[in-house]
């Protein structure tokens, strides 16, 4: 029983992973935001494209797997938080987002029909994972920096992902289970919901450098959104008029003169 | 006295007892500093009017309510500006990067010790990266999402409403400078500088309400004379013809400056302070362009002689008002491309900002708009103009302005540029992309009202003026070292530097004196027969 409901908890999790995506793919295109160093960009020191005179008739060579590797640094080993937390988040965050990709493999494996490995799989998933929940509990209650940005409901969800692991850890293969997939139902609704939205942070918006061209799709999709109605109240914007009325006018306090 | 125990909840206290407040001994030790001047006591007039209460400055001057209904009717339009930054219409230009960065920060604290606001205070809770983020996000969930209103303070959804939140967080999201320095260190690319501009922007686009001199006095200004500084097109013509002259007497030589050439490939246009605070900088282009044998021009139009855009920093309808008129204007003179001079915010909204702004035959493709530093590299690299190092043999050092490097990513050029003409060059550190901030952008350069000037120099520059007095080490002794450059490409950073200087004295003690990076080049032209840079000169 405690495995069907995590496989359809795992079905569910998937569809709000697709969801999610859907719908952050479908707010409207932002304005260019990007920010440097861009991995990639060949340049190793930081430059861009925009360094070069005549930029838009020249090749702009980016390397996509520039981007893939910076991604992977972040997503596996947490480079940033190594490289700059100085509240020694780093080795109880790694050893909690490990011990959580390695729940989903003890999935797969089991799903294989690898008992044995899935079994020593959890096993190691459950240690790295309650170590590192226990580490983040205990620093976000005492390091007076971190305690006083963490809510009641951030205790609340490391100690869900801590039965996870500590079920795990005793043996109660049925209630872990059961746990394991509650919280795979809960998650889509919290920031622990991070990793669709981190594909879009970094390459959607710092490291999108795309041109708008003339008859490009971007130039179409600001076009649309050009369109839009303003209902800002400030005394110099025209509320009610399209951005591309709104540009017309100098100052709407002078009669929306244009 | 410290603010150690801050929380994002004293934002929501009452009363006047500002949330920090802090002496000149509580801030980031300057090594090498003898001394400086104490923070002087806030006016009890201005505390009488105005709302003082987040840290004992003023950039906007939040006017106090007088009645219970002025109150109520500035927490209504705070909550209706927060919820018009979350709707794709009215804010389609940021609602995508805003949202994800407003419901995805981890709060681990890993972007804090970046800001040079937050180090350089002595890190004082209201300035750290996400303190204001944090304010704003609790708001948000405490009014407009279910599990805010059903759960309260269990998912953080405790910060109290009330005018003087408002006020605190107007006046907070000035003294954050948007140099995103903080977003490079997180690792869920969550930028609280974007959050913070976003803020202004409610200010702005729901109240009207920003540093007189970058709305009233700034912006609007711009869109009814031509420019920021109330220059008029008579007045700009006037203005480069006297310029040419005073080269003429400076140079010894008469120089051309086109205006509205129609046709030129290349429409320079400046940040039009320059023609006021610092002529010698739009001079020093004159001069290096037509040496060049460029084929450029200025624009008398309005709009086409002025590329500072301050809505960039905190509106985006005044911000596109401005571009699309700066484009027009180009295009009206038929000239290939923009090439913005000095001016690191003029230079990121006209090349980046703009780009998915301007659409039809005012796209890139159709008018190219570039850096001026990359033109200059090349000036340098193809030998068109001769330079003679040993004109620039005194040490100089680099301030990258953000705008160039972590929004743009130019790097390299002003690099080689230095290097090449300047014998005693050293980097600042960090640097590049990793730069500090001035203390000046996002238009703090600007903005000298109440007693922000104070809080911009002992606060805001003083990261720079580390950095500064780190990259002179050794070098301090004025007899020994009578003169000292820091290169700053960009206006905002000058004029912060300007002012920052003279308030560590470090002209006065040490001999350390600022500029741009075409001054240097002119001052290193072979064919001039006499410096460029006056030495005795500090302005």
């Amino acid at each position: 029983m405690a495995s069907v409901f995590l496989w359809l908890a795992l079905g569910f999790f998937a569809l709000m992973v697709v969801y999610r995506f859907v719908k952050i793919s479908s707010m409207p295109l932002h304005l260019r935001w990007e920010l440097y160093p861009s991995p990639l960009e060949p340049n190793n020191y930081g430059g861009s494209f925009m360094e070069n005179v005549d930029f838009i008739n020249k090749p702009r060579p980016h390397l996509a797997l520039g981007g893939v590797r910076e991604l992977a640094s972040e997503v596996f080993f947490l480079k940033k938080v190594r490289e700059h937390n100085r509240h020694g988040l780093w080795p109880f965050s790694l050893a909690m987002h490990w011990g959580t990709y390695l729940l989903f493999c003890w999935l797969l494996l089991s799903a294989a029909g690898l008992a044995s490995a899935a079994h020593a799989v959890d096993l190691i998933a459950c240690l790295l994972g309650a170590l590192g929940c226990l580490g983040l509990i205990v620093k976000r209650a005492t390091n007076r920096e971190l305690a006083a940005y963490t809510a009641p409901v951030d205790f609340f969800n490391l100690l869900f992902l801590l039965a996870i692991f500590a079920t795990g850890l005793v043996g109660w293969t049925g209630l872990h289970k059961t746990v394991f997939g509650l919280f795979l139902v809960y998650m889509p609704f919290t920031r622990l919901f991070h990793f669709v939205a981190k594909y879009f942070t970094f390459d959607k918006i710092f490291w999108d450098d795309r041109l708008n061209l003339r008859g490009s799709d971007i130039e179409k999709r600001i076009q649309t959104q050009l369109g839009y109605k303003v209902t800002w109240g400030a005394a110099h914007i025209a509320a009610g008029k399209t951005w591309v009325d709104q540009v017309m006018i100098t100052d709407a306090r002078e009669g929306n003169k244009q | 006295m410290t603010a150690k125990r801050v929380t994002p909840k004293d934002m929501g206290r009452m009363g006047d007892q500002p949330v920090v407040s802090y002496c000149v001994k509580d801030l980031m030790e300057i090594p090498g500093l003898e001394s400086e001047p104490p923070i002087p006591p806030c006016s009890p007039a201005w505390k009488e009017k105005y709302d003082m209460s987040l840290d004992g400055f003023a950039a906007i001057g939040f006017p106090k309510p007088k009645t219970k209904a002025e109150e109520d009717a500035i927490c209504a339009r705070f909550l209706s500006g927060l919820e018009k930054l979350f709707d794709p219409e009215n804010n389609w230009a940021f609602c995508q990067p805003l949202r994800l960065s407003y419901d995805y920060c981890m709060k681990c604290q890993t972007c804090s010790d970046a800001c040079h606001n937050y180090v350089g205070s002595g890190r004082q809770e209201v300035y750290r990266p996400s303190y204001r983020a944090e304010v704003l996000r609790r708001l948000w969930q405490r009014y407009f999402t279910p599990e805010g209103k059903l759960l309260g303070s269990f998912v953080g959804a405790d910060v109290e409403l009330n005018w003087q939140t408002v006020a605190r967080l107007a006046e907070s999201a000035y003294r954050c400078t948007l140099c995103r320095r903080c977003s490079q260190t997180c690792p869920m690319a969550v930028d609280n500088g974007l959050i913070t501009r976003e803020l202004r922007k409610l200010f702005s686009q729901e109240f009207g309400m920003a540093p007189t001199e970058v709305l009233e006095k700034g912006v609007v200004q711009q869109l009814k004379t031509g420019s920021s500084t109330g220059m008029r097109p008579a007045g700009f013509r006037d203005a480069v013809e006297f310029l040419a002259d005073d080269i003429g007497e400076r140079i010894g030589r008469k120089i051309e400056i086109p205006i509205d050439k129609k046709g030129a490939d290349v429409l320079l246009l400046h940040n039009a302070g320059e023609f006021l605070a610092w002529p010698e900088n739009p001079a020093a282009f004159a001069i290096l362009f037509n040496a060049a044998g460029i084929n450029w021009t200025l624009s008398s139009e309005p709009m086409g002689y002025d590329g500072v855009n301050y809505g960039l920093w905190n509106d985006d309808v005044e911000y596109a008002r401005v571009v699309i008129r700066q484009a027009q204007a180009a295009k009206q003179l038929g000239v290939k491309k923009i090439v913005v001079g000095e001016c690191g915010h003029a230079t990121k909204g006209m090349v980046v900002i703009a780009d998915r702004v301007l659409t039809g035959d005012l796209s890139g493709s159709e008018l190219g708009r570039e850096s001026c530093l990359p033109l200059l590299a090349e000036i340098v690299k193809s030998g068109a103009i001769k330079f003679d190092p040993r004109k620039n043999d005194f040490p100089v050092t680099l301030h990258d302005p953000c705008n160039f490097a972590r929004s743009m990513g130019i790097v390299a050029p002003q690099r080689e540029v230095a290097r090449a003409i300047c014998p005693q060059f050293r980097e600042m550190a960090p640097n590049g992309t990793q730069n500090y901030c001035c203390g000046g952008g996002s238009g703090f350069a600007i903005c000298n009202s109440y007693n922000f000037k104070s809080w911009r120099n002992s606060v805001g520059a003083r990261m720079k003026m580390k950095q500064i007095m780190e990259a002179f080490d050794g070098e301090l002794d004025p007899q020994q070292y009578p003169f000292k450059y820091v290169c700053a490409p960009c206006s905002n950073c000058k004029g912060t530097l300007r002012d920052a200087i003279g308030h560590y004295g470090l002209w006065d003690k040490h001999r350390i004196n600022y500029g741009g990076l075409v001054e240097l080049m002119v001052n290193a032209m072979v064919d001039m027969d006499r410096p460029f840079i006056d030495r005795e000169d500090f302005h």
